[in-house]
């Protein structure tokens, strides 16, 4: 009978689900917290030792972590809303120019980006290069070290997710809303303390949420400011010295705070969403009419953006320069475009580029199986367990690279049937498979949001019409869900080509993606290969951004309908 | 000719009451009928299980004599006509009308005159490369309309087809409806929670309440004869007076308001359930427009409350001992109703209908 015939094809989709979300992600969180407890002098005990701050390695870690990310979300908050608020709510001349490039921050490259401020700010940079000469003393006076370099990358990688939750509330907040205030008889500051402030809390929480489980996540930040007293330096330190309990134990600890991090954010979310319920028409901003105020806004917008958008511009310059020709300068002294003839040239860099390309091309072929049938299987069927896969899925996007690179190395140090009895530790493959349990929850996500926009009876009504299942899913579903899976893998490939934080602890010479490529380049101080290496990454971010800009657009007619 | 059977039809959600609790109906070749009643009470549901979109819990679907309760929806041959519509939005009016077709195979050339003449059917020829969300509500919704009928099949369903659409082009799409169904001649089965629809355009009504059936009849019994109290109450404006019932007599029975006014209701004037028996209560349904102002002195006095006035009628509130009553005089009525005046109502017991009160 039919109905037994769908209920078996529920089942099987349910058991592929849950086979591989345990043999690729919690699976290997189990083997991790196995090896953590290993020592038989050790077991728990090794986990106290978190709360013994400033004496344990354990504890003085956390710690550190934990100042930083709070830090990081104050700063990173700060400059979020205010250039938000900025760009949202006046009108000064260039502002569109300006809103376009406050964004720029998402197109920076994990490993070169970080060495961008680093070039530009710490020990030899150039601000403390220039600032030096002017006051004539040692440069390194102004230059940004340790934690306070990490502050300065984490508050401008970060703000974008304050800088866009809150926009998006402050464009849909209605005027109506205010005038009404206004029409109450509440003053201007009133207005704000009580109406418009509380419609922003969400958007501020979710991203200060999102900034904290980063910061928590940084691992090059801290690496290339000199930064070793935080958890996943700390992990990366017992890895590589070969402690792989120690390694498990801090990403154990890492892990739960990452997953306490992620319940509170969805949670959260779940609660309080404000949606205003008028339709309003576009936001009307303020008019500056003063040419003093005007010109003042104007200096205040101009100078954020440019601070913003100087690592990028960093890059390119240091793409064009000559190795080995920047010692006592602000600037390198010497430009070239061999840079770039090289990476076609040397088959050393060539060869990280097709490595990083195949890997990530594999990774994403994955994700996009995983991603979509998860989240058909989650939005459109009900079966027990429906909760327990939802938060599976989502869980390696709130785990730290680290934490995925450690628990992938215990769980695929021996053999496993997920590994088809093979070791993969040591392989091609392991880095591949690092890059789809990382970025599985993008696809996931952008199909998910696309299956919700999709009315159910769209579906239905392909089967009343006498479709069977799969050709519905083939001539109705995929087509209107493609901009979404497309959206969601081309992030992922993006996310995995630039990935360093997992691929640092997993690679093997003999595959060398090009984030190791870039990390080996800025170890022998070519910053000139490292950053034409950067520029190339750059360039997918950008593309990929334009192509799914385009996709969003076509969506219209979805919400349309 | 019996095309569709529900046998003890059954449906609950989890952890929850039956939201459709063993419904049994019949229908005939031909028929427009009805589903009627509040929202949630299970006539959508009853809707999306014929269709095959949800499994019941218990109880059979027979279309004719084949048992299709747990057939997928594409093989039961049925048109949705869904309250979104529902349309695909990649394809063009015309690869909407057609898809049903495509996926039964028809030729090219067969499928392309079914189509147009389809589209020609709820008028919208000549739009067929058009994008539907370049479509109007009303077009949209004919499109839909369209695609469902293209196919032929056995049984339409329509869930609350006209909720999306502004009062005028209601009214227009109404009687569209109407007069498709007596060309196609089309078995059909209506959902909709509006019984100004029902009235108008079925055949029969099933009047459900929380899951379950209370009445099944024409339009005529549902407004004159309610079954249940539920039914007076939701069709039409009711006053449900409070009585009790004095004398029975072989012809009539004679019942007494609570103020103590006397009524003679002849027998056939009640729900089947009421039990006739002296000293047992009963519900007097009154149709505010069955009640008229009258000098006689055996009536109900009562002074005018607030009057609306909705064009053909006069809707006034009277309060009197026995509570609020509703009364609708014709506009045309010589007497105006002022607001504050002491006025008596005329209650005639060959107007009122009894029903069972618990």
């Amino acid at each position: 009978m039919s109905i037994w015939r769908k209920r078996i094809t529920t089942g099987a989709v349910f058991v592929f689900l849950g086979l591989v979300l345990w043999g690729y992600v919690v699976g290997p969180m189990v083997a991790t917290f196995r090896e953590s407890v290993s020592n038989p002098e050790g077991g728990l005990t090794e986990y106290v030792r978190f709360f013994d701050f400033g004496r344990s390695a354990q504890g003085e870690s956390m710690l550190g972590s934990l100042v930083i990310s709070f830090l990081s979300v104050i700063t990173a908050g700060l400059a979020g809303v205010f250039l938000a608020v900025l760009l949202q709510r006046w009108e000064f001349p260039l502002r569109r120019v300006c809103q376009v490039l406050v964004l720029v921050p998402i197109a920076l490259p994990p490993l070169m980006g970080v060495e961008a401020f680093v070039l530009l700010y710490g020990i030899g940079g150039t601000f403390p290069q220039i600032l030096g000469q002017l006051f004539n003393t040692s440069p390194t006076t102004f230059a940004l070290n340790g934690f306070a370099g990490v502050l300065l990358v984490h508050t401008l990688t970060m703000y974008p997710y304050f800088y866009l939750s809150v926009s998006a509330a402050l464009s849909q907040s209605d005027d109506a809303l205010e005038e009404a205030a206004y029409s109450l008889g509440a003053s201007r500051v009133q207005t704000w303390t009580r109406v418009i402030l509380p419609m922003l809390t969400p958007a501020i929480v979710a991203g200060a949420l999102l900034t904290f489980m980063s910061s928590m996540a940084s691992y090059t930040a801290p690496l290339l400011f000199g930064v070793d007293k935080v958890m996943t330096s700390q992990i990366v330190i017992a890895k590589t010295n070969g402690d792989l309990r120690f390694a498990s134990v801090v990403s154990v600890m890492l892990a739960i705070i990452s997953v306490v991090f992620l319940i509170l954010l969805q949670t959260y979310e779940q609660r309080t969403i404000y949606r205003t319920q008028s339709k309003g028409g576009a936001r009307k901003r303020q008019q500056i009419t003063r040419p003093a105020a005007k010109a003042v806004t104007f200096a205040i917008a101009a100078a954020s953006t440019v601070f913003v958008i100087l690592p990028i511009a960093m890059i390119f310059i240091l793409a064009f320069s000559v190795n080995g020709s920047w010692r006592t300068s602000p600037l390198p002294s010497q430009y070239t475009t061999q840079n770039f003839l090289n990476m076609f040239k040397d088959p050393k860099s060539w060869e990280a580029i097709i490595n990083s390309l195949q890997m990530s091309a594999i990774a994403v072929v994955g994700t996009i199986v995983l991603g979509v049938i998860s989240a058909y299987a989650i939005g459109r069927k009900r079966f027990r367990g429906r909760t327990v896969i939802d938060i599976a899925m989502m869980l390696p996007w709130a785990l730290p690279g680290t934490v995925v690179a450690i628990n992938l190395i215990t769980a695929f140090a021996t053999p496993s049937a997920f590994s088809f009895g093979k070791v993969l530790v040591g392989t091609f493959s392991i880095v591949p498979l690092a890059y789809f349990v990382r970025f599985s929850p993008l696809v996931f996500r952008s199909t998910a949001a696309a299956l919700a926009q999709l009315d159910p009876g769209i579906e239905e009504a392909a089967r009343s019409l006498g479709a069977t299942w799969w050709y519905s899913f083939r001539r109705v579903v995929l087509p209107l869900l493609y901009r979404g899976i497309a959206a969601g893998a081309l992030l992922a490939f993006v996310n995995s080509v630039g990935e360093f934080v997992a691929t640092i602890l997993i690679y093997t010479p003999r595959y060398r993606p090009l984030s190791i490529a870039i990390n080996d380049e800025l170890y022998l101080a070519n910053y000139g290969t490292a950053a034409s290496f950067g520029v190339l990454q750059v360039l997918l971010v950008v593309i990929v951004l334009i192509i799914t800009r385009r996709l969003e657009h076509q969506n219209s007619w979805q919400k349309a309908s | 000719m019996t095309v569709l059977r529900l046998e003890g039809l059954t449906k609950t959600f989890q952890r929850g009451a039956n939201v459709v609790d063993a419904i049994d109906l019949s229908i005939s070749a031909g028929e427009f009928f009805t589903l009627l009643g509040p929202s949630g009470c299970g006539k959508s549901t009853t809707l999306r299980m014929i269709a095959g979109f949800e499994e019941p819990t218990s109880g059979r679907i027979l279309f004719g004599d084949r048992d299709v309760t747990y057939d997928p929806p594409n093989r039961r041959g049925i048109g949705f006509v869904f309250q979104s519509y529902a349309l695909f939005p990649h394809l063009s009016v015309a690869r909407n009308v057609a898809f049903g077709l495509e996926v039964r195979k028809v030729p090219r050339s067969e499928l392309n005159d079914r189509v147009s003449s389809a589209l020609k059917e709820v008028q919208l020829t000549g739009l067929d490369s058009m994008r539907v969300d370049q479509l109007s509500g009303g077009q949209q919704q004919r499109v839909a309309l369209a695609r469902a009928l293209v196919i032929r099949p056995k049984l339409l369903l329509l869930d609350e087809p006209l909720s999306n659409l502004d009062a005028k082009l209601r009214e227009e799409t109404r009687a569209a409806l109407r007069s498709l169904h007596s060309t196609t001649k089309v078995t059909t089965i209506y959902v909709t929670h509006d019984q100004s629809e029902a009235m108008s355009m079925s055949d029969r009504i099933a009047v459900l309440n929380a899951g379950r059936i209370h009445q099944v009849g024409t339009p005529d019994e549902i407004y004159e004869r309610p079954a249940t109290k539920f039914v007076a109450q939701f069709i039409g404006h009711t006053n449900l007076l409070e009585a009790t019932v004095s004398t029975v007599s072989e012809r009539s029975v004679v019942v007494a308001l609570a103020d103590g006014t006397e009524l003679t209701v002849p027998l056939d004037r009640r729900a089947a359930d009421v039990i006739l028996k002296p000293g047992e209560r009963v519900g007097v349904c009154v149709r505010a427009e069955s009640l008229q102002f009258t000098d006689d002195s055996n009536s109900i006095s009562g002074v005018l409350g607030d009057v609306e006035y909705t064009g053909p009628v006069r809707s006034c509130v009277v309060k009197t001992a026995l509570g609020d009553i509703e009364v609708e005089v014709p506009s045309s009525a010589t007497a105006r109703p002022v607001k504050g005046e002491t006025v008596k109502l005329k209650l005639s017991g060959s107007a009122v209908h009894l029903v069972k009160v618990s």
